[in-house]
C-alpha cells in the first residue's frame, strides 16, 4: 500500500483541473433539488458532504447506450440483393468519478461478477469499466444517514473495495490513499502532499463514522429465509402493500444491473439500444404471448429483495447484491424499507 | 403566389376526412395556389386527434401544426368536433408553458366546399409560421440559456433549494 | 378520548366488513411517515395523524377492484377519491371514507432545505415534534423549529378543502379554510414571468436529470392505466428509451395532458420525484386553464362530469380565430 497523501481543500480545484485535462471527470453537483454526477468544469462546486441523489452508475453503465447502428441498402450491382451494414463501437471515454461515496463505487463489484464473468463477458461494460477510475470520499460521522446500512452487507463507511483512491475528510482538507495501481497513478500530482501526519486523524474520522452506524443485525440467514417465504403470498402482499411499483429504487441503485434492449428504426437505418430496466415495472417480465409471470407488485418486490439478498449471494459466494447506500429507502415515494423486509423474512423463518 | 423564396418549413396538418380534407381537395381541383410547406395527415374526425399528436409533433421539431375539422354542428359524427374544440383550446393554452410559441399551433374549421377558405387558412398560417421562423429545438437549447437555468436566473420556481 | 383515538375506534368498528383500511404509520425515521394498510386491530393502533402524512392514499383505491376497502383521507386526498368516483374508476359502494380536519402537511424538500441551512443533513433526523403551528426537527444534535406555514406543502397554502369533501365517517369538527398564502403558487408565477424560450431552457435543464422511474406517474391517484401506460408500450410507440430531455419532457406532457380536467393538484407527482423536478407546475398551469375556460375544479362534486368529457354547442370562453 502506497503512503498516505494529503490535499488541502483549496488545492482540490488544481487537482480536479489537472485530472480534467486528461479525462472526463464526473463530480457530484447540486442540480435543482438533487445531487447528480456531471462533468467537472472550473468553477463548479462539488457536493462532498452528502451522498448524491443518483449514484455514479451511469459513468460505466449508461441509462441508455447505443450498442450498434445499422443501415440497410441494396447492392448496386444486384438490386435484388439487400445489404446490411453494422456500425458498432465499444470504445469508452477515459473517466474519473470523483467524490462518490465508497458504497456507490462498491456497487460495481456486483456488476463485475455478471458482466466480466467467463460465460457472457460484456465488451461494452468491460471497456467502460477499464476506462473508469473511482476516487471516493469516505463518510465522516455527520454524513452517516438514517438510511445508511453498508455495515449490514459486509462493508463500511470507509470500505475502499471498488474504489481506486479513497479520500477521507480531515481538518483543512482530505487524506488520499491509493487502493489500486490505477489509483496510485492519480496521486502522482503536484497538488498532493505527503499525508503521513494526517493518517491518525483520518483513521479517527473513519472509526467515528463506523461508530455511528452501530451494530448490524445478522442477516446471514436471509438467503434461506427469503427462499422459504417464496410461496407465502400473504407475506409478500403485506411487504408490498404500499409500493407504488415505480422504478426509483432500481434506477437509483448502484447494484441494479438489469437492462432491456430496444431497436429504433428510422427508414432504412436504425439503432439498437441498451437501457436500464426495472424489475418493479410490469413490462420487465411481460412475455410476447401477453402472459406475465410477475403480474403484481408483490411478485415484483419479492424478486427485487430476493435477488439482492438470496439468489445473487447464493450464486456468488455469499456476496449480497446490495451496497447498503440506502437510496431505495430515501428516494422511495412511500418509504418502502428493504431492511425491514429482509428482517421480516428472517423473523418469519425463525417462526 | 406565396412568397416562399426561402426554404420551406415543416408544417404538419391534421385534417378530418369528411370536411377539411375535402376542402383541401376542392382547393386543389379549383387550382387555388397554396404554399407548399404543409404536409397533410388525414384522420377520420377532428375528435380523433389526440392533443398528444400535436404536442409530440412540435416537441420533436415541427415548425407548425394546423388542425382543421368540420364546422361546429356539421360534424360527420355529430359531435366529434365539439370535443375536439375543448381539447385543442386547452392544448393551445398549454403549449407556451412548455416553451413552445402558441402561434405555432392553430385549429379551425373548413368544409368540403370551402376551397377558397382552405386556401386562405393555409396561406395565412404558413405566413405566420414563416414570421416565427424555424422552431427552436429542445435538444439545441443554448449553453448560455442552460447556464441561466442552472443559476436560477430564469426565475426558477418555488421553494425548492438544493438539500 | 382524543380525535385520533376516536378515529381508530371508528375504523375498528368498520374493519370486519372491509378488506383493509388505508392510512399512515410511522416510517423508518422520525421525519417520515409511510402508508399503512390496516387489516387487524393491532394495525389500527399504529395509525398516525399529522403533518407527516404527506402521501395520498387514494392512489391505492383502483387496485382493489371488486373489494370493499376503507381509506383515511385529508381534504386533498378526498378530492382524488371524488374524482375517481366521478370517472367510475371506483365504486361508491366499495369504498368507506374516513376523514378528519387537516391543518396541513410538510413539504420534505422545504424541511431538507431548512436543515441544510442550519448545517445538518435531513438524513440524520432523530426526533420530530409538532404542536399544530410549529414543527421542531432534531438532527445532528440540534433542534430546528420551523413554523408549519413556512415548511408546509404549497397546496396547503391555498387549501380550500381542509375537511373531506366526501366522508362516511368524519371525526372532529370541520374547520374553515385559511386565507390563501401569497407564495403558494410561486413556481407557476416564476414560469409565468419567463419568456417562452426561457421556459424551454427551464424544462430542458430540469428534465435532464430525470431518471424515467415513473414515480410521478405511479404516485398519481389519477394515473390509473399504470401497468399499461402508453409511455412504455411499443405499439403505439410514443416514446423511445433514449436518455434525452426531449423524451423525458414528452412523458411529462403525456402525463399532464392526460390529467387535463382531472387533476386535483394533490402534488404527489412532484413529491414523489426522487430528483426533485418541478413537474407540478405543468399541472397547475393546466388547472388554471381549465378554471378559466370551463369554470371547473376536479374532485369536488361526485356527480359532476369532467369538462373534457362534455361540451357546449356555444362555448362561453373559447374565442375561435377568424381567418
Amino acid at each position: 500500500m502506497a503512503a498516505v497523501k494529503y490535499i488541502a481543500s483549496d488545492k482540490l480545484p488544481d487537482w480536479l483541473k489537472s485530472l480534467a485535462a486528461k479525462s472526463r471527470v464526473l463530480v457530484p453537483v447540486a442540480e435543482g433539488g438533487g445531487v447528480v454526477f456531471r462533468p467537472y468544469a472550473p468553477g463548479c462546486r462539488p457536493v462532498f458532504d452528502s451522498d448524491a441523489t443518483a449514484p455514479p452508475k451511469g459513468a460505466v453503465f449508461p441509462a441508455c447506450q447505443e450498442l450498434f447502428r445499422y443501415e440497410q441498402g441494396k447492392d448496386p450491382e444486384d438490386p435484388g440483393k439487400p445489404t446490411l451494414k453494422l456500425i458498432a463501437s465499444t470504445e469508452a471515454e477515459p473517466t474519473v468519478v470523483f467524490g462518490a461515496k465508497p458504497c456507490g463505487a462498491r456497487g460495481f463489484l456486483i456488476f463485475d461478477r455478471v458482466y466480466i464473468g467467463k460465460k457472457f463477458p460484456d465488451p461494452y461494460y468491460i471497456a467502460a469499466r477499464e476506462a473508469t477510475v473511482f476516487v471516493t470520499m469516505a463518510c465522516a460521522a455527520a454524513n452517516v444517514e438514517n438510511t445508511c446500512f453498508c455495515h449490514w452487507v459486509g462493508s463500511g463507511p470507509a470500505d475502499g473495495s471498488g474504489s481506486d483512491v479513497l479520500l477521507t475528510p480531515v481538518a483543512g482538507g482530505y487524506t488520499a490513499e491509493a487502493v489500486t495501481d490505477k489509483g496510485a497513478a492519480l496521486l502522482e500530482d503536484p497538488a498532493l502532499a505527503d499525508g503521513a501526519a494526517k493518517a491518525d486523524e483520518a483513521a479517527a474520522v473513519k472509526a467515528a463514522a463506523r461508530e455511528v452506524l452501530g451494530e448490524a443485525p445478522d442477516i446471514a440467514a436471509s438467503p434461506a429465509a427469503l427462499l422459504a417465504a417464496f410461496d407465502d403470498a400473504d407475506f409478500w402482499r403485506d411487504q408490498s402493500d404500499k409500493c407504488v411499483s415505480c422504478g426509483a429504487c432500481t434506477y437509483l441503485c448502484p447494484t441494479c444491473y438489469c437492462f432491456t434492449i430496444t431497436d429504433e428504426p428510422k427508414g432504412m437505418s436504425g439503432r439498437r439500444m441498451r437501457s436500464w430496466d426495472a424489475c418493479m415495472h410490469f413490462q420487465f417480465t411481460l412475455e410476447a404471448s401477453g402472459h406475465n409471470p410477475r403480474p403484481t407488485k408483490a411478485h415484483r418486490l419479492k424478486n427485487r429483495v430476493g435477488h439482492k439478498f438470496s439468489y445473487y449471494p447464493t450464486l456468488h459466494d455469499g456476496l449480497v447484491a446490495c451496497c447498503g447506500c440506502g437510496r431505495c429507502i430515501k428516494s422511495c415515494p412511500v418509504s418502502v424499507d428493504i431492511r425491514e423486509i429482509v428482517q421480516n423474512a428472517v423473523a418469519r423463518a425463525k417462526g | 403566389m406565396p412568397v416562399l423564396t426561402g426554404k420551406e418549413l415543416r408544417i404538419v396538418g391534421f385534417l378530418c376526412n369528411w370536411c377539411s380534407y375535402g376542402g383541401a381537395d376542392t382547393a386543389g381541383v379549383g387550382r387555388f395556389g397554396q404554399p407548399t410547406d404543409l404536409r397533410i395527415i388525414r384522420v377520420p374526425c377532428s375528435g380523433r386527434i389526440d392533443p398528444l399528436f400535436i404536442a409530440k409533433t412540435l416537441i420533436n421539431g415541427a415548425d407548425g401544426v394546423l388542425v382543421s375539422g368540420c364546422h361546429p354542428r356539421d360534424c360527420h359524427y355529430a359531435e366529434g368536433n365539439f370535443y375536439a374544440r375543448r381539447r385543442l383550446e386547452v392544448l393551445k393554452r398549454f403549449l407556451p408553458i412548455l416553451g413552445i410559441d402558441p402561434g405555432r399551433f392553430d385549429y379551425t374549421w373548413v368544409s368540403a366546399s370551402e376551397g377558397q377558405r382552405w386556401q386562405k387558412v393555409v396561406t395565412v398560417f404558413t405566413e405566420q409560421i414563416h414570421a416565427l421562423g424555424p422552431a427552436p429545438r429542445f435538444d439545441a437549447v443554448s449553453a448560455d440559456m442552460l447556464a441561466k437555468a442552472a443559476a436560477g436566473a430564469l426565475g426558477q420556481g418555488g421553494n425548492r433549494v438544493a438539500a | 378520548m382524543s380525535r385520533l383515538e376516536e378515529l381508530k375506534t371508528r375504523i375498528k368498528e368498520a374493519l370486519p366488513g372491509l378488506e383493509c383500511v388505508i392510512g399512515w404509520q410511522k416510517g423508518y425515521d422520525p421525519l417520515h411517515n409511510t402508508p399503512l394498510f390496516m387489516r387487524t386491530d393491532a394495525d389500527v393502533d399504529k395509525l398516525e395523524w399529522g403533518p407527516l402524512n404527506v402521501h395520498n392514499p387514494a392512489v391505492y383505491l383502483p387496485t382493489f377492484t371488486g373489494k370493499k376497502v376503507g381509506v383515511v383521507v385529508k381534504g386533498c386526498d378526498s378530492r382524488s377519491v371524488v374524482e375517481l368516483l366521478q370517472e367510475n374508476l371506483i365504486n361508491r359502494d366499495n369504498v368507506v371514507i374516513f376523514g378528519m380536519p387537516c391543518t396541513g402537511v410538510i413539504d420534505l424538500s422545504k424541511v431538507k432545505a431548512r436543515l441544510a441551512g442550519a448545517g445538518v443533513s435531513a438524513g440524520t433526523v432523530t426526533a420530530v415534534t409538532d404542536d399544530g403551528k410549529t414543527v421542531s426537527v432534531t438532527a445532528g444534535g440540534q433542534t430546528t423549529a420551523m413554523p408549519l406555514a413556512e415548511v408546509r406543502a404549497d397546496k396547503c397554502g391555498r387549501c380550500q378543502f381542509p375537511n373531506a369533501v366526501l366522508a362516511d365517517a368524519y371525526v372532529g369538527d370541520p374547520i374553515a379554510p385559511a386565507a390563501p398564502a401569497a407564495a403558494a403558487d410561486a413556481d407557476l408565477a416564476a414560469l409565468d414571468a419567463m419568456s417562452v424560450p426561457e421556459r424551454m431552457a427551464f424544462w430542458r435543464y430540469h428534465m435532464e436529470r430525470c431518471i424515467r422511474c415513473y414515480a410521478c406517474r405511479n404516485a398519481c391517484p389519477m394515473c390509473v392505466c399504470r401497468d399499461h401506460c402508453i409511455a412504455q408500450s411499443r405499439e403505439p410507440h410514443w416514446l423511445t428509451q433514449d436518455d434525452t430531455a426531449t423524451e423525458k419532457l414528452m412523458f411529462q406532457v403525456v402525463h399532464a395532458l392526460h390529467l387535463a380536467g382531472r387533476c386535483t393538484e394533490c402534488g404527489e407527482c412532484q413529491r414523489a420525484c426522487p430528483m426533485d423536478i418541478p413537474v407540478l407546475a405543468l399541472k397547475k398551469h393546466l388547472n388554471r386553464t381549465i378554471r378559466d375556460l370551463f369554470d371547473y375544479q376536479a374532485g369536488v362534486d361526485p356527480q359532476a362530469i369532467p369538462p373534457l368529457l362534455q361540451f357546449k354547442l356555444e362555448e362561453d370562453n373559447i374565442k375561435e380565430r377568424s381567418w
